[in-house]
């Protein structure tokens, strides 16, 4: 944060600062005993609880990112700090920490690429007492979607501009009040465009998926919604989708860092507690090196999602480190998942256990965008 | 009324300590290190005096080696005034480190120290009273409810047979036991306001504190494991099998 700053970048740094240490330990508390036992609830009920949200909002973590000019803590802007707190939220449930930070990113967004006026308009929201749900919408109902060729369209029109399209996977679809909808612009490429919930045209409809169900993940339909001229983000200057985008799927992988050490954290006990044939089955090899492996690939996962924050923090270019570090995310991600369930034996499949539910969320990395920008 | 605390910097509840092999302590090296969960319910528990008007100043003290700065840093993050770093890289003893305190208590005159009533790594549970008795003040400890109505204390204690209730005469220390409070979150942009709160430091020598060992740990050995226990149905069916192990 900002004694880092201060300093000469370092590049491959991995000493926290004072307050990263102190941060982590405040979230990873606050994950332990609010959000592990809540975790259960919220995948059956598929619905989170409005007093988390209060509860998580009291420890101001979107409030920390808000400059003090608009009445939050002004924290530099450290994706890598970012990194550390969704890894630490999700090691208690992801959903619970995908909705939490969703508003995170739009700060950060409106910080990266806000014009001066819409910060002002829109910042001090985020330090209200109440939770304030803003998301991201950005993938699209069909098979062949790509991130490139969104078909949701913006057109100029009078003096602001009009929207149609269909999005799909937006997390808290239902109860969000502010909407940064990706869209096509005629002649400008991707743009975001801030739409609030309460737009004519905007209709949003919750729908089950495998996994993340508190996330109340669903669908956004835009139809000739009427958008001014400052609904715009960056009002036509500075918007840089790639960055946009990076940073987004890197809040994923870090969330599902957070997961795949709880699987780790759980099934490296079972293990070494559960006995079969006379002896604990860590014993056996096969289970033993699927452990290790959990562990491996954890680590490099994480200093490659590292890596990559670190060098946007330092302002150096991250396309490339972002990429990689996604697509190992996304892969390893995934068989962390599975081969936690498969470390259970026939536990694995019961409810018993988180790791199942794990397995689920572990999915969604790679198969929707619901991440949020560090 | 100014409020003195203690924050003791220890190995992390969540850590499985580790023996060394040559039976001389647990190994901290590359542990997980934080505030003793005592001393933060002691914190909390000034602080919240603190919120609600009956304290004007909380001051957190660790003694301990330089790294002990993060624990204060966290006491300063949850809400403390400033904090005081008595730096030494030995391990001390219940009665030097109550001799520190009352040190401390000489430049400072507080109206009130808590402290946690043991610090989870080496469980002595002595430097509250020892500190009351060189300071020749009251004190209550293994508070489970404080009071304060001018310049008395009304603390409920966690005793063998129940609660006890008593009124002691300020200044005083009160030691701090698990239902005392709930230790609140540290929040984020708090942290930020910690960096700019003063840590002072001192020495041994400073306050005049001599190190002057009067125990000798023998050994430390990891504790045997236990054989998992089961439930049995009914109070015969236990009489049966105490019997039949030869316990009675």
């Amino acid at each position: 944060m900002s004694e880092k700053s201060a300093q000469e970048p370092q590049l491959f740094d991995l000493t926290l600062t004072d307050e990263q240490r102190m941060t982590r330990e405040s979230m990873q508390r606050f994950a332990e005993t609010e959000m592990r036992e809540l975790s259960r609830q919220v995948d059956e009920s598929r619905e989170i609880p409005a007093e988390f949200f209060q509860k998580a909002n009291e420890l101001g973590i979107t409030a920390l990112a808000v400059p003090e000019a608009h009445g939050g803590a002004g924290f530099d802007r450290s994706p890598v700090s970012n990194v550390l707190i969704a890894e630490d939220l999700a090691h208690g449930d992801m959903a619970l920490a995908l909705g939490v930070l969703a508003p995170l990113g739009i700060v950060n967004a409106l910080r990266d690429f806000g014009t001066e006026a819409q910060q002002a308009a829109y910042l001090p929201r985020f330090v209200e007492e109440n939770f304030y749900p803003a998301v991201v919408a950005l993938d699209e109902p069909r098979v062949t979607f790509s991130v490139r060729e969104l078909q949701t369209k913006a057109v100029a029109q009078g003096d602001g501009y009009v929207l149609n399209g269909v999005k799909s996977a937006v997390p808290l679809v239902e109860t969000a009040q502010l909407f940064l909808v990706l869209a096509e612009l005629e002649g400008q490429g991707p743009q975001a465009f801030l739409v609030a919930k309460d737009t004519a045209g905007v209709t949003a409809k919750a729908e089950p998926f495998m996994g993340l169900a508190g996330l109340q993940l669903g669908e956004l339909k835009l139809e000739e919604v009427k958008l001014g001229k400052d609904a715009l983000l960056g009002e036509g200057t500075g918007f840089d989708y790639t960055r946009f985008l990076d940073l987004h799927r890197l809040g994923a992988c870090a969330a599902g860092l957070g997961v795949a050490q709880a699987v780790l954290d759980h099934t490296s006990v079972y293990v070494n507690e559960r006995v079969a044939f006379g002896e604990p089955i860590s014993h056996r090899q096969a289970v033993a090196f699927m452990v290790a492996n959990i562990a491996i690939e954890l680590e490099s996962m994480r200093l490659l999602v590292w890596r990559a924050a670190s060098r946007a923090e330092h302002g150096l270019d991250f396309h490339r480190e972002a990429h990689l570090a996604y697509i190992n995310c996304c892969e390893r991600l995934m068989e962390i998942g599975t081969n936690g369930v498969q470390l259970l034996g026939g536990h694995g499949f019961t409810k018993e256990y988180f790791e199942e539910m794990w397995y689920r969320n572990l999915r969604s990395v790679a198969a929707v965008n619901t991440g949020f920008q560090l | 009324m100014k409020v003195l605390v203690g924050v003791k910097r220890v190995v992390d509840y969540n850590v499985r300590v580790q023996v060394k092999p040559d039976g001389s302590g647990v190994a901290t090296e590359g542990v997980k290190m934080s505030v003793n969960p005592f001393d933060e319910i002691a914190i909390e528990e000034a602080l919240r005096m603190k919120s609600a008007g009956k304290a004007d100043e909380v001051i957190a003290v660790s003694i301990g080696p330089q790294a002990a700065q993060e624990q204060l840093r966290t006491a300063l993050a949850m809400g403390a005034d400033r904090a005081i770093l008595v730096e030494t890289d030995q391990t001390l003893e219940p009665l030097t480190v109550a001799r520190v305190f009352k040190a401390l208590v000489d430049q400072e005159q507080p109206g009130l120290v808590i402290l946690g009533k043991q610090a989870i790594d080496d469980d002595a549970g002595q430097t509250p009273q020892m500190l009351a008795a060189l300071w020749d003040r009251p004190q209550a400890t293994f508070a489970s409810k404080v009071e304060i109505e001018g310049e008395s204390a009304k603390v409920t204690r966690e005793v063998d047979l129940g609660l006890e209730t008593i009124e002691i005469d300020l200044p005083a220390v009160i030691s701090a036991d698990l239902r005392l409070n709930e230790p609140r979150y540290v929040k984020l942009p708090d942290i930020m306001k910690a960096k700019k709160k003063p840590i002072g430091t001192h020495t041994l020598e400073e306050l005049g504190v001599e190190i002057a060992p009067a125990l000798k740990p023998v050994k430390t050995e990891a504790p045997q494991a236990r054989q998992g226990g089961h439930k049995v149905e009914s109070v015969s069916e236990l009489v049966a099998e105490l019997k039949n192990k030869g316990l009675i």
